[in-house]
């Protein structure tokens, strides 16, 4: 029998038994009758949509529920043979590390060394063996140079990768990470899941990692347990999973899966590697080059952004860095744009200068019909207990009918979903602007699918289609290829401040490696990004 | 952008002490402010703490908490003068407005001042302490106080750079809003910020819990308290970085910024007690300018010595 409090080598990395729980409050279970075990040294998938208890059940293995979040609790939870809910996330804290959504509330220091140090000082490690572990964690995630820096000037990808560190120094045997690929662009993403694989395989960490982009990490993980309404809906293989998404719930496929479903390829490739050899054996490995897919010549429409030898700098209290360089781009009303790069490459410093917030050192920005700009956190728009409140009159009430979202003229902000808090965020900057039922010439939305699943994503593409519809030119900066692919017709690829690609959204995202759809990796050819058009190109080739 | 509260080490005493002797050294400043009503002692502790936040390299700060300390105190100013109707120099006649005074007096315009002047000095305190005193070393320093209360901790210690980078992200949305959206004003725009302040400080508390902070303290680590904590030296590179060395002794600045502290604090409640604090607002505005009151002024003032006696210090 394990004795509790008492770490046992032989114990499961994770055992959680029949776990009900509820936050404070008359709200329904966020989990219910959950059991889960996971072996050490494997790395699962946690799948499934927002709000269906992923989250919580990774702040149950890390001790924060119920021990800091309070409610309800009923089951039985085990962390390398430690009882969870004996022992608080302190007490746990040698065993579990833990990676949240958002990195701005994971560092509680002011400086990378003393941030990464601090879970050894609170261990009373000695002063040498904490100065070797800093050392050897920031080499394992490449953040040497970091060290020194004050956390207020990291990026957000930087303050994620120090935020891992923190929660890696003291060589946890489980580490759980919600969605930690969020903030990060594709190669940062790509490599953080490489890196976890690492250490998973040559440290034999447990990892249990939640991500809505399965795409990116479904072919790193040995098993996926999928959750739905705070159940476990599903727990096999990654292959199996496939399998099980495509009868049971289409928005958790991958893109490549999807190709296969289309084309009634079996078995359902969980990687690009898997889904290029499935298809070698099937004689369809190299298709013929097609032309890319073009957009309709958008030349004649009016210009609603014109940025001409744009310079901007920014000063992160490190001196002043030119952030956009010499930088020209033209959106044309009615466009459906996609502005992406590498953390750090401009992308949200471009729509910030055009909306007024920066000032260019030289060239302009000019949005001659008027721009709407919905920065990454919606909620920093909502300040009032009513949605009325915050669009009063008619100029409101045009507002609330453009993003679809005049019904709830009556509710409290607090109570919509993610999606409609979004939708009226947009709506407020929309407020005045729209004239006679014309939108402003520019909408811009920055990083808007940060910790949306694909259900979500697939009603903002509607909602940019609408608006493109209505006239507006859509610039979206975003990180999220796949969603690029789903609703841009044209990719703006920046890199250190300058353009280094722009083209119809087919070619610039089925031209390269990381900044591809993972259906263009898969097939390689150029002009096909997104499932449908694989499964079109591929029925070609069997024609 | 960085906030102007945001702490930025640098090789001046102020943040070479622990946290317990900063504390007690800004901490006099304001308690004085708290306690008197004269204006030529808050005016004293008012100049002796910008000077000091200017001393110890804490300009922004200073200048930002002047700004908004100052629009404060108009605005109680005009708020009293316009609500309270004691006094008997008659400035100005209102008529029946409902919630109003029917007067304006010299004497409502008096005590306003008083009472910004001194909310003017607690902000100036707080933002010498904001800019100076290392947010790392109050957590550390509170652990043996606050070992059971994360969120205790990190309200102390983050409230004010988690809420200046609120601050800020809330500050552009309100100026993205549409001009047909409602426009926010600074009472929803406060509100709002300390909500979404104390929810985010809530996180960061969750992120310490997680790193251990309500482990027991380990046998080394037993002697660190509030006014020994374990000392960071900071090394400030070129660009203004720090480097974080971490070792064990206190500064040598300590037993001075305590002992001025404390000998503001010993001379406020003398005065108190001989009557520095001669002032009243009604029925008419009086000012005594005791030698008890001067003397205090001049202590408070001569209190920046410790810091302005002190070469920077490096490594």
């Amino acid at each position: 029998m394990v004795e509790l409090g008492v770490p046992t080598r032989s114990a499961p990395a994770l055992a959680v038994r029949s776990l009900t729980y509820s936050y404070p409050g008359p709200a329904a279970p966020a989990l219910r009758d959950v059991s889960l075990e996971l072996a050490p040294g494997e790395l699962v998938l946690l799948a499934g949509r927002s709000t269906c208890g992923k989250s919580t059940l990774l702040r149950a293995a890390c001790g924060l529920v119920p021990h800091f979040h309070g409610g309800e609790i009923d089951g039985r939870i085990e962390v390398a043979g430690i009882d969870a809910l004996a022992s608080g996330p302190g007490e746990l804290a040698s065993a579990v590390g833990y990676l949240a959504q958002d990195p701005e509330t994971q560092v509680v220091s002011t400086t990378v060394a003393a941030e990464i140090e601090l879970p050894l000082e609170m261990r009373g490690d000695a002063p040498g063996a904490r100065a070797r572990a800093v050392e050897e964690v920031a080499l394992a995630l490449a953040i040497p140079h970091l060290l020194g820096r004050a956390v207020d000037t990291l990026s957000g990808g930087e303050l994620q990768r120090v935020a891992l560190a923190a929660a890696l120094v003291t060589r946890p045997k489980l580490v759980l990470l919600d969605e930690p690929t969020s903030q990060l662009d594709p190669v940062a993403g790509d490599e953080l899941i490489w890196l976890l694989r690492r250490l998973n395989e040559e440290w034999g960490v447990t990892i249990l990692l939640a991500e809505h982009r399965l795409e990116r990490c479904l072919a790193a993980a040995d098993r996926v347990v999928a959750m739905e309404s705070g159940r476990i809906a599903f727990d096999g293989a990654p292959r199996e999973f496939l399998a099980w998404a495509q009868e049971s719930d289409v928005a958790l496929e991958t893109p490549a899966a999807r190709l296969f479903s289309l084309c009634g390829i079996e078995p359902l490739p969980v990687g690009v590697r898997d889904a290029r050899r499935t298809l070698r054996g099937a004689g369809v490995a190299h298709p013929p080059h097609r032309a890319g897919r073009r957009v309709s010549d958008s030349g004649p429409a009016d210009p609603v952004l014109q940025a001409r030898a744009l310079w901007v700098a920014l000063d992160a209290g490190e001196g002043p860095r030119d952030v956009l360089r010499d930088f020209d781009l033209i959106v044309r009303r009615g466009e459906r744009v996609a502005l992406m790069g590498r953390n750090g490459a401009g992308k949200s410093t471009l729509l910030r200068t055009a909306a007024g917030l920066l000032d260019p050192v030289r060239g302009s920005a000019e949005v001659p019909s008027g721009m709407a700009l919905l920065t990454q956190n919606p909620s920093d728009y909502l300040v009032r207990e009513r949605v009325g409140d915050e669009l009063p009159g008619e100029a409101g009430t045009a507002a609330l009918r453009a993003v679809g979202l005049e019904p709830a003229l009556e509710a409290d902000p607090r109570d919509l979903s993610g999606g409609e808090r979004q939708r009226l965020a947009l709506a407020i900057t929309l407020a005045g602007r729209i004239d006679g039922g014309e939108l402003p010439g520019l909408v811009a939305l920055d990083e808007p699918t940060r910790g949306m699943d694909r259900a979500r994503k697939d009603d903002l593409v509607g909602l940019i289609d609408d608006l493109a519809a209505r006239g507006a030119g859509l610039l979206l900066a975003t990180h999220d290829v796949e969603f690029a692919a789903a609703f841009a017709e044209r990719v703006v690829l920046l890199g250190e401040g300058v353009v280094i690609a722009d083209g119809p959204a087919a070619e610039v995202l089925s031209g390269g490696w990381y900044f591809a759809t993972e259906v263009a990796r898969v097939l390689d050819l150029p002009g096909v990004v997104t499932p449908d058009q694989g499964a079109a190109a591929l029925r070609l080739e069997d024609d | 952008m960085r906030s102007p509260f945001a702490y930025a080490p640098r090789p001046w005493p102020l943040q070479s002490a622990s946290p317990g002797a900063a504390v007690v050294y800004l901490g006099a400043f304001a308690a004085v402010a708290f306690a008197y009503s004269t204006p030529v002692v808050l005016a004293a502790a008012g100049v002796g703490l910008a000077v000091a936040g200017r001393l110890a390299g804490a300009r922004a700060a200073v200048r930002a908490a002047l700004w908004m300390g100052l629009t404060l105190a108009l605005l109680i100013v005009l708020v009293n003068a316009l609500v309270v109707s004691r006094g008997e120099t008659v400035l100005l006649r209102l008529g029946d407005v409902p919630l109003l005074s029917d007067v304006v007096t010299a004497e409502a315009l008096a005590a306003g001042a008083v009472i910004g002047l001194r909310a003017a000095v607690v902000m100036v305190a707080f933002a010498v302490y904001s800019a100076c005193v290392d947010p790392d070393r109050v957590l550390r320093a509170l652990r043996p106080l606050a070992r059971r209360s994360a969120l205790t901790a990190t309200l102390v210690s983050r409230l004010v750079p988690v809420a200046a980078a609120d601050a800020a992200r809330l500050r552009d949305a309100a100026r993205l809003r549409g001009p047909g959206a409602a426009p926010v004003g600074r009472a929803p725009l406060a509100r709002r910020l300390l909500a979404g302040s104390l929810d985010r400080s809530v996180d960061v508390a969750a992120t310490l819990e997680l790193r251990g902070y309500s482990l027991e303290p380990s046998r080394s680590r037993a002697g660190a308290t509030f006014f020994r904590p374990i000392r960071t030296k900071k090394r400030c590179t070129r660009r203004g970085e720090a480097e974080s060395v971490r070792a064990g002794s206190r500064s040598r600045y300590d037993r001075r910024f305590c002992a001025t502290g404390a000998a503001v604090l010993v001379a406020a409640i003398a005065g108190k007690v001989l009557g520095a604090d001669a002032f009243s607002e009604y029925p008419s505005v009086a000012v005594g300018l005791e030698p008890s009151t001067l003397g205090l002024s001049t202590l408070g003032l001569s209190a920046l010595l410790v810091l302005a006696g002190f070469a920077p210090r490096h490594g």
